[in-house]
């Protein structure tokens, strides 16, 4: 079914930008500074990482991490038993939200990589995104006063807001408009490229002198009008 | 005035969410300054009604039911 004519503006093809979407991943808003769009990507910068680490703060930097489960019972998931990251992510899903922030988050997972369970902090980053123990994790959320919760649905609204700036980086925004400059060199280009051959062509307009146009005789008898019939008397006064 | 509402320290955190939301994803739909912000505008008042609807009914079903 072919598409009708509107009267909105053309658009530029949309064109995939698959590098700017990589550094969006790694820095909110890298990709849009990268492509010139400087104010928005300092907004997904500046509103993303306040509000992953807003978050990370009312849980006391606590509630962003990757846990061991190598002592913890199997999960089975459509018939198979999982393990490595997938277990861990069945034990912690708020994580795979959280990952989409990007680089902030790599910490994390560096901290399941080289998790050592007979020391207390990792070797890089110490208690940083580590998985806490039990018994500090029943007393943040005991006495955290449902802000250590609060928390870390803050980091994950992060991480998954970010998946949408990935978005836009990669694609541009949902609705887009074309640049001034775009559409100038759109009509210039439409102005002086050649018609195609077969296109329609209106045919000329007949010459204005051949159009006969009425014009009345200098000596035209007046057209026959009927005199007006004669108006009765209008009676003066009233009736006995 | 003493409401329990307001003294809850909670609810303070709520406008960072309220208002990095809106911006964020208003940005993401537009790329023009005056369309991202009166989209904003719009996703904050909505935002706003419907936490605070929410914030309203929890209170007077905890204080009065």
């Amino acid at each position: 079914m072919a598409s009708s004519p509107t009267n909105d503006p053309p658009l530029p093809p949309v064109k995939l930008d698959p590098l700017a979407g990589l550094l969006s991943y790694l820095i909110p808003g890298l990709g849009q500074i990268y492509q010139g769009r400087i104010g928005k990507g300092l907004l997904f910068f500046g509103g993303l990482y306040l509000l992953f680490f807003y978050g990370m703060w009312m849980g006391q930097w606590r509630n962003v991490w990757l846990p061991e489960t190598d002592d913890l019972p199997d999960v089975a998931f459509a018939g198979q038993t999982l393990g490595g990251v997938p277990k861990a992510i069945s034990y912690r899903p708020q994580f795979l939200g959280q990952f989409w922030i990007g680089a902030a988050a790599w910490p994390g997972v560096y901290q399941y990589i080289a998790f050592d369970k007979t020391k207390d902090a990792g070797p890089v980053f110490g208690k940083f995104q580590r998985m806490p123990e039990e018994k500090e994790l029943n007393e943040l959320q005991r006495n955290g006063n449902k802000r250590w919760d609060l928390g870390w649905v803050y980091t994950v609204i992060a991480g998954v807001l970010n998946l949408l700036v990935i978005y836009d980086a990669f694609a541009g925004p949902m609705f887009r408009e074309a640049s001034p400059e775009w559409l100038a060199n759109e009509n210039e280009t439409a102005a002086t490229a050649p018609p195609p051959p077969d296109a329609l062509v209106p045919p000329d307009p007949p010459p204005v002198a051949s159009i006969p146009v009425f014009t009345p005789p200098a000596s035209s008898p007046p057209p026959d009008v009927p005199p007006a019939p004669p108006t009765p008397p209008v009676a003066q006064g009233g009736t006995p | 005035m003493n409401l329990p509402l307001f003294a809850v320290s909670i609810y303070w955190d709520l406008p960072v969410l309220l208002v990095v939301v809106s911006l964020v994803y208003a940005a993401t739909r537009h790329d023009r300054w005056d369309k991202i912000v009166h989209e904003a505008t719009g996703w904050g008042l909505r935002i706003t009604l419907f936490l605070t609807g929410i914030g309203l009914v929890l209170y007077l079903l905890s204080t009065y039911l």
